[in-house]
């Protein structure tokens, strides 16, 4: 039986609608900057007991759209922690106050009216690398206090947005890629990937059938304006699928000031003759009825991708399209802020045609064979892969007095993944052979508390169901309904130096799998539940300014998933017979890491080890070759182990002269199978990143940099026996050059350009985490041209 | 103390389901996959002796069961040409599907490989399709002017995306079906 769902899932049409009406008449006014009226922001900065802090940094920022214009005034606090700024805009501006020994402090001020006399309260803390967060999230920022976190931040961002997040983290210290082509591309942190690391797309969890390898995050590129990785264990905040880490995405603020202003961005990639196109627009002059002002943001997204190329020949049926857009409506009020989105994804893929194999002959006969010469195509061919991902989201801050915090998130995600391959007769080909419904809904309540003897933190409440349609010509996994349901507490406390963050969660997840039986497959039906309890505890030490340490421990677990529970049929691409085993129980793991921070006049450090105990560790073992009529498969079975993962990664940067930046970071993997002795399968190889930067600011040219890098990979050698892909992939090293330029004054406006090469040498590589390395290279050199235009 | 939240949590869950379910969870494949659960051989003697057929089944198609022995015994004359022909049917659907009609169909995109070991046995394909390549369904056996005992491999080859090319001796498509019988020859 096939259910009709929701009209909401069918949303684009209305935003298709909404944008004609939008982008149509075409009048995009641009922000107006204030300088009429100057204001005077003054006060006195104060610890949380009351003493005044001398020689805190003082920002005022603010946007402004005229490049000539200043955006941002600073002071210090005297002895007495007074402070005093003038000559500010009349309008909204951002105010943020540091000092050594305090969390940074940040707060928006509206001086479209008046001047401010203010007393700025610091919270005691350790020392950052980290910009502050461009939203404040004090449970998040607990957290990255002891854990080791990697943020890319608006102007990182710039230079590779519109990437697919896989790529556009797989720099970052911890962090690597599965990879099948240039089309899916998978996060994978500290060794764990999947179902073991969690994305959270603007505070929701990202509900898009993770489990699957192949089944990349279903996020347009375009949307995220900071993305972060907590890499370790934070399922105290964030629930069992965050065991191994968790990728953060979040979209920029909505305004809350000026009038419409747009934005085009624009990309295009030599390699697989990609062209990417993002229009937006956004504003806060929405007037609606009982609301009032009403801050507005809508993007169209497309892109368009043919055959990627290795050096030698072209990676056949490799191409991609996708079409995203969203609405995002939100108010700021004194009382704090809501926000109503709507986004889709959608977007359709090739899957490279020799990864699609009848049996192990097959297999066997494909990777033999030298790839055959292939032509560039547009056009997408068997076996390909159909995902469309909708969410609606409310999300609503209220801000409550002594700086207590009240946030609630309703979402609701539906998923549509449809896969289709060769098989069957003619009629029946443009069936899906899989066709996957996931509808979630979830909803989050967290309150952050004021500080009560020395503790501030916050408390949460999350509830989610699931419900799973397995429809299409082909099982893999049974349909099922899930429902969690999970109360958690993160606390900090601040002493002097020392910053103790502790937190315990508890959940509850119950199963229930739908039976299906037809002639050859029977998956029968049942519900179970697990419920336990997850831990952790980390500390930091500020030693000296800009210098500090932290060690954390945490203990979290997940239960098995329902593919792992139940697959039964081939994996096409590695003709795999996967089967499933009902009886599996929750896997725990217990953390342990340290990190070191330091910082200092034009230089940073940060590095971090861990040891990660996994018991009872959920993975796919070789067994005895499934006979099926179709031949000989090679037969993989869940099965639990007792697994350990050791790790080092760091990153630094450095300014020998003011203009010149060198940067490095480093990632070391081991994954051990504690039975056996042996290693873990898709641990990413070792690897290093070293790049030199040239910068100027302030010329005709805009703030222009110049640069190069190389990503060094050594050869992987810990692979398992007795796997298909237990073949080790030799080491490679690749060239990287990129310029660009921001503020560039392009039609009077000031556009951000950038280009950059990869793979500039047109390296001939396999990477071990490469899906498509027992058939074919990766991909060869890239240009790929960006612009970002305001309208 | 798991106890005590586990339950308001569960039934509160359930309570966010009911809000704003509307998929209804099913695990109801549509359309049709396609299973071939037998694959017959049939073997007719020239001067219209008795019809030899053998055939290999598969309880669950492409589960994970193995396909059973080979029922009925090719037992076979020498020196005698048989003509042969093979049956792919799915006998798991009601009524019976029967596969060879569909290869026949598409005849253009499928292909039967025979691989004979045995002294002195060869199998040629006599049927083509309708660009003049070999298909496979209807075959000639020929057999040694000795005893001998030997198997014979059927592959049923699928070109999805591969094109079919009609000097082909293996499959370079995907298989669709691989089985061996064994057979003697008095």
């Amino acid at each position: 039986m096939r259910t009709k769902c929701c009209s909401a899932v069918r949303l684009q049409a209305v935003w298709a609608l909404v944008l004609i009406g939008t982008f149509g008449p075409w009048k995009l006014a641009r922000a107006q900057a204030n300088h009429g009226a100057e204001r005077h922001v003054h006060g006195i900065v104060e610890s949380s007991s009351g003493a005044p802090v001398g020689n805190a940094d003082v920002t005022v920022s603010w946007e402004t759209t005229d490049t000539r214009l200043a955006r941002v005034a600073r002071t210090r606090s005297d002895r007495r922690g007074r402070f005093d700024l003038r000559d500010l805009p009349a309008q909204r501006v951002v105010l943020q106050v540091r000092a050594l020994g305090f969390a940074p402090a940040r707060e928006v001020l509206d001086l479209t009216d008046a001047d401010r006399l203010l007393t700025v309260h610091l919270e005691p803390a350790i020392a950052r690398l980290q910009e502050v967060a461009v939203r404040a999230d004090t449970a998040r920022d607990m957290l990255e206090r002891v854990a080791a976190t990697s943020t890319l931040n608006r102007n990182a961002l710039a230079e590779q947005r519109g990437q697919t997040l896989g790529e556009t983290i797989k720099n970052l210290p911890g962090v690597s890629v599965i990879q099948f082509g240039p089309s899916i591309s998978k996060p994978v942190v500290r060794g764990l990937n999947s179902q073991r690391v969690l994305v959270m797309n603007n505070g929701l969890r990202q509900e898009d059938q993770q489990w699957g390898t192949e089944h990349a995050p279903n996020i347009d590129g375009f949307e995220a304006d900071v993305v972060s990785v907590v890499r370790g264990a934070a399922t105290v905040l964030y629930g069992a699928d965050a065991l191994g880490g968790v990728v953060r995405v979040d979209p920029a603020p909505l305004p809350d000031s000026g009038s419409m202003h747009g934005e085009l961005a624009m990309q295009t990639f030599s390699n697989s003759r990609q062209g990417a196109l993002s229009l937006a627009t956004s504003g806060a002059n929405l007037w609606l009825p009982m609301i009032g002002n009403t801050g507005y943001r809508l993007r169209l997204t497309t892109r368009v991708a043919g055959n990627s190329r290795a050096p030698d020949y072209y990676l056949s049926n490799t191409g991609f399209r996708e079409l995203n857009g969203s609405v995002a409506l939100g108010v700021r009020r004194p009382w704090g802020r809501a926000e109503l989105t709507a986004t889709r994804f959608g977007t359709e893929l090739g899957v490279l045609r020799q990864a699609h194999v009848g049996n192990v002959e097959d297999l066997q006969r494909v990777m033999e064979s030298a790839p055959p010469d292939s032509a560039f195509a547009y056009g997408i061919d068997r076996p390909s892969q159909q995902v469309a991902h909708t969410t609606v989201r409310a999300r609503t801050l209220l801000t409550l007095p002594r700086a207590q915090e009240l946030e609630l998130i309703y979402g609701f995600q539906f998923n549509h993944r449809q896969e289709y391959d060769n098989h069957g007769p003619l009629r029946f080909r443009n069936e899906a052979a899989f066709n996957l419904k996931l509808f979630s809904n979830s909803l989050d309540v967290r309150w952050t508390h004021a500080r009560v003897r020395g503790w501030r933190g916050t408390v949460g409440t999350s509830i989610a169901a699931q419900g799973n349609q397995t429809l299409g010509k082909a099982f893999l996994i049974p349909g099922y309904d899930l429902s969690q349901g999970a109360l958690y507490a993160q606390e900090e406390l601040a002493v002097g130096r020392l910053s103790v963050v502790t937190g315990l969660r508890g959940d509850a997840i119950s199963q229930t799998t739908i039976r299906f039986a037809d002639a050859g497959i029977q998956s029968p039906a049942g519900t179970r539940r697990w419920q336990n309890v997850a831990g952790s505890l980390g500390a930091a030490y500020l030693l000296r300014d800009g210098l500090d340490v932290s060690l954390r421990m945490a203990r979290a677990w997940r239960p098995p998933t329902v593919n792992e529970r139940y697959a039964q049929g081939v994996h096409h691409g590695t003709a795999q017979y996967e089967l499933g085993d009902a009886s599996l129980g929750r896997e725990r793991s217990h953390g342990v890491e340290s990190a070191v921070r330091a910082r200092g006049q034009g230089w940073q450090f940060e590095g971090a080890a861990y040891q990660n105990a996994i018991d009872d560790f959920i993975y796919l073992r070789p067994t005895a070759p499934v006979q099926t009529i179709r031949g000989a498969f090679p037969g993989y079975r869940y099965a639990q182990t007792l697994a350990r993962l050791r790790g080092a990664e760091f990153s630094g940067q450095w300014s020998p002269v003011g203009a010149l930046e060198l940067s490095a970071t480093g990632t070391l993997v081991r994954g051990t199978d504690r039975l056996d002795g042996g290693p873990l399968f898709d641990m990413p190889a070792d690897r290093a990143r070293f790049s030199a930067r040239y910068r100027q600011r302030g010329t005709r040219a805009g703030a222009w940099f110049v640069g190069a890098g190389t990503t060094l990979v050594r050869r992987q050698d810990g692979v398992p026996a007795g796997a298909v892909y237990s073949l080790p992939t030799a080491g490679y090293s690749l060239l990287q050059f990129d310029s660009g330029t921001r503020g560039f004054m392009l039609f009077g406006r000031a556009a951000d350009f950038s280009v950059s090469v990869t793979n500039a040498l047109d390296v001939r590589y396999r990477d071990y985490l490469s899906r498509y390395r027992l058939f074919v290279n990766d991909s060869g050199r890239d240009v790929v041209l960006r612009l970002t235009l305001p309208l | 103390m798991m106890k005590t939240f586990a339950r308001p949590l569960i039934l509160g869950s359930v309570a966010v389901l009911g809000l704003a379910a509307c998929g209804k969870s099913t695990s109801e494949p549509g359309g049709e996959s396609e299973i071939i659960s037998r694959v017959t051989l049939t073997l007719t003697p020239p001067s219209g002796g008795a019809v030899i057929t053998a055939y290999i089944d598969d309880p669950d198609g492409n589960g994970p069961q193995a396909p059973t022995a080979q029922v009925g015994a090719l037992a076979l004359t020498r020196g005698v040409t048989y003509s042969g022909a093979v049956r792919f049917e799915n006998r798991l659907a009601s009524p019976v599907q029967d596969i060879t009609t569909e290869v026949r169909a598409e005849a253009n995109e499928h292909r039967v490989f025979y691989t004979v070991t045995g002294t002195g046995v060869t199998v040629n394909t006599t049927d083509v399709d309708s660009q003049n390549r070999p298909l496979g369904l209807a075959f000639s056996k020929v057999l040694a002017a000795s005893a001998t005992a030997g198997s014979l491999r059927v592959v049923l080859c699928h070109y999805g995306s591969t094109s079919k090319v009609a000097t082909a001796t293996s499959c370079m498509g995907d298989t669709d079906v691989s089985q061996q019988f064994a057979f003697t020859v008095n």
